[in-house]
């Protein structure tokens, strides 16, 4: 009899899970270059339960993977000379105290150097792996959509734009900043093209987060009701049973 | 719960993002003002290792091990230095920068501070100063009996005198542009200083390689526009209202929880 509570149970911190990741979608709806994640679930199949009647099967439910959404995000005009945007699939390299990063966030600017480098200090890298000087004096900065890099005539470098085999090794580190988790090292990304002056918005869809919120709130509640109504059976069946005619 | 305080670092992350926004709104006729923005990155991720599960790939949506963010955090405020359009003012001592590089002008504290804002006017002693009365570098004293000022593109200052056919030379202003104009520190006013981020200041005389024109008889207008503002503003609202939802929700099903008979 129990065994419908604790499946109840195992449902609600399900439930509980997706509804903080929700929090996180709608908390980053205007962060620059932000992936949407949503939780999938499976059933686990557990022990049988021992009834009177012999074995029934049980299945919880468990977080299992979170599904993260790469669909590219809407572009934003902001006029900033070192904001870039990536379209289609790709990651600008950049180089932190903690190792390589990758991110889609393009908002860069420059050190007092005058390497390029994210809002953050970490050096965003070319195509070679090494630094992108910026001269001052050499006049505004353009950058192509194959992202070279140009001051009038002369040719900075070319920003680096990567991507893994597979997607599913980016994990996030955090700082809009992804981590690759697989041995293989990210390939070029020669068709994903680099936009100046725009940043890459955030792909959340807030109609789409606000329905799974209210999907989430009736859910848990669902469960909730079906886990006192199984208490109140087993209470009432207390009872009776317990009655002395 | 997780979603409550994640939803708190949207709805803080967001007002944020308003106070820059109306920053901006309100300085919309300020000279030389460069609109901000407020930039978002997501808090660290939280790893919920599931062993054995299985990988597939299927478009756009990826599967990936279970990782909870913990919300949202302002990342930077940025200033967007993009060229602001220049006005006409019609008076002699005003400067509009066409391109990179900033004026100088010389603090009481005997610091050096920039900026883009070039509506000046003479003191009491003829010398060149800015709207606040502070002296603009280097040094210039236009004579009493002027009767007409030039600005040349390239920052030559020059006067005509009573009675006198040829112009006389009084100055030479100059431009500093910095390796990292982001680093640059706002104190008001219109200016700025210099920091260890900015890296030194190069100075030259307008029109050199690298650096911008001076336009006389024009001042830079502030680069917002408006109807960006306005869209913003309400995105940033609309994204507020979402986060309090979310507090709404969690505080419902802990609610749930608490009310189940025991």
């Amino acid at each position: 009899m129990d065994n419908a509570l604790y499946v109840g149970l195992s449902r609600q911190m399900t439930l509980r899970r997706q509804l903080d990741i929700v929090a996180n979608n709608i908390a980053n709806a205007n962060t620059t270059g932000f992936k949407t994640e949503d939780l999938m679930v499976r059933t686990e199949q557990a022990k049988p339960a021992k009834t009177l009647d012999g074995a029934s099967p049980v299945k919880f439910v468990l977080d299992d993977r979170v599904a993260r959404d790469f669909t590219q995000g809407a572009m934003t005009k902001t006029g900033g000379d070192f904001d870039v945007a990536i379209e289609g699939t790709g990651f600008f390299h950049v180089q932190t105290a903690a190792g390589d990063r990758y991110t889609r966030d393009g908002r860069f600017t420059t050190n007092p150097e005058g390497q390029l480098v994210t809002q953050e200090g970490a050096q965003v890298l070319d195509d070679g792996g090494g630094p992108l000087l910026i001269d001052p004096t050499l006049g505004p900065v353009s950058i192509g959509k194959d992202g070279t890099v140009s001051q009038g005539a002369v040719r900075v470098g070319r920003l680096g734009v990567v991507r893994p085999d597979d997607l599913a090794s980016m994990a996030k580190d955090g700082d809009n900043l992804y981590r690759n988790t697989a041995n293989t090292t990210l390939q070029a990304a020669p068709d994903a093209r680099v936009h100046q002056g725009m940043l890459e918005s955030s792909n959340v869809q807030p109609v789409v987060e606000i329905t799974k919120l209210i999907e989430i709130q009736r859910a848990y509640e669902g469960v909730a009701k079906m886990m006192d109504n199984t208490a109140e059976l087993s209470r009432s069946a207390v009872e009776r049973l317990g009655k002395l005619n | 719960m997780q979603a409550l305080r994640t939803a708190a670092s949207g709805m803080s992350a967001q007002q944020l993002n308003v106070e820059v926004i109306s920053n901006n709104i309100a300085n919309m006729n300020t000279v030389g003002f460069k609109r901000q923005r407020a930039e978002f990155q997501d808090l660290l991720y939280q790893q919920v290792e599931r062993a054995g599960s299985q990988s597939s790939s299927n478009g756009n949506i990826v599967p990936t091990g279970v990782q909870v963010g913990g919300g949202v955090k302002a990342g930077s405020v940025y200033r967007i230095t993009e060229q602001g359009t220049p006005t006409l003012t019609d008076n002699p001592l005003d400067v509009a920068i066409q391109g990179k590089g900033y004026l100088q002008v010389l603090l009481p504290s005997g610091e050096t501070a920039y900026t883009r804002a070039g509506n000046f006017s003479t003191n009491d002693q003829g010398q060149i100063v800015t709207e606040d009365g502070y002296t603009v570098q280097p040094g210039i004293t236009v004579p009493q009996n002027t009767t007409d000022i030039t600005i040349s593109k390239t920052g030559l200052v020059q006067v005509k005198l009573d009675g006198q056919p040829q112009p006389q030379t009084i100055g030479q202003l100059q431009l500093a542009t910095f390796m990292n104009e982001g680093g640059l520190e706002q104190i008001g006013d219109n200016l700025l200083l210099e920091t260890a981020a900015s890296g030194a200041a190069t100075l030259a005389a307008p029109g050199e390689p690298g650096f911008g024109v001076l336009m006389q008889h024009y001042t830079e207008a502030s680069n917002v526009d408006a109807v960006t503002e306005i869209t913003s503003l309400i995105t940033a609202q609309r994204a507020y209202e979402m986060n309090s939802k979310v507090i709404t929700t969690a505080d419902q099903m802990l609610q749930a929880t608490s009310q189940l008979r025991s």
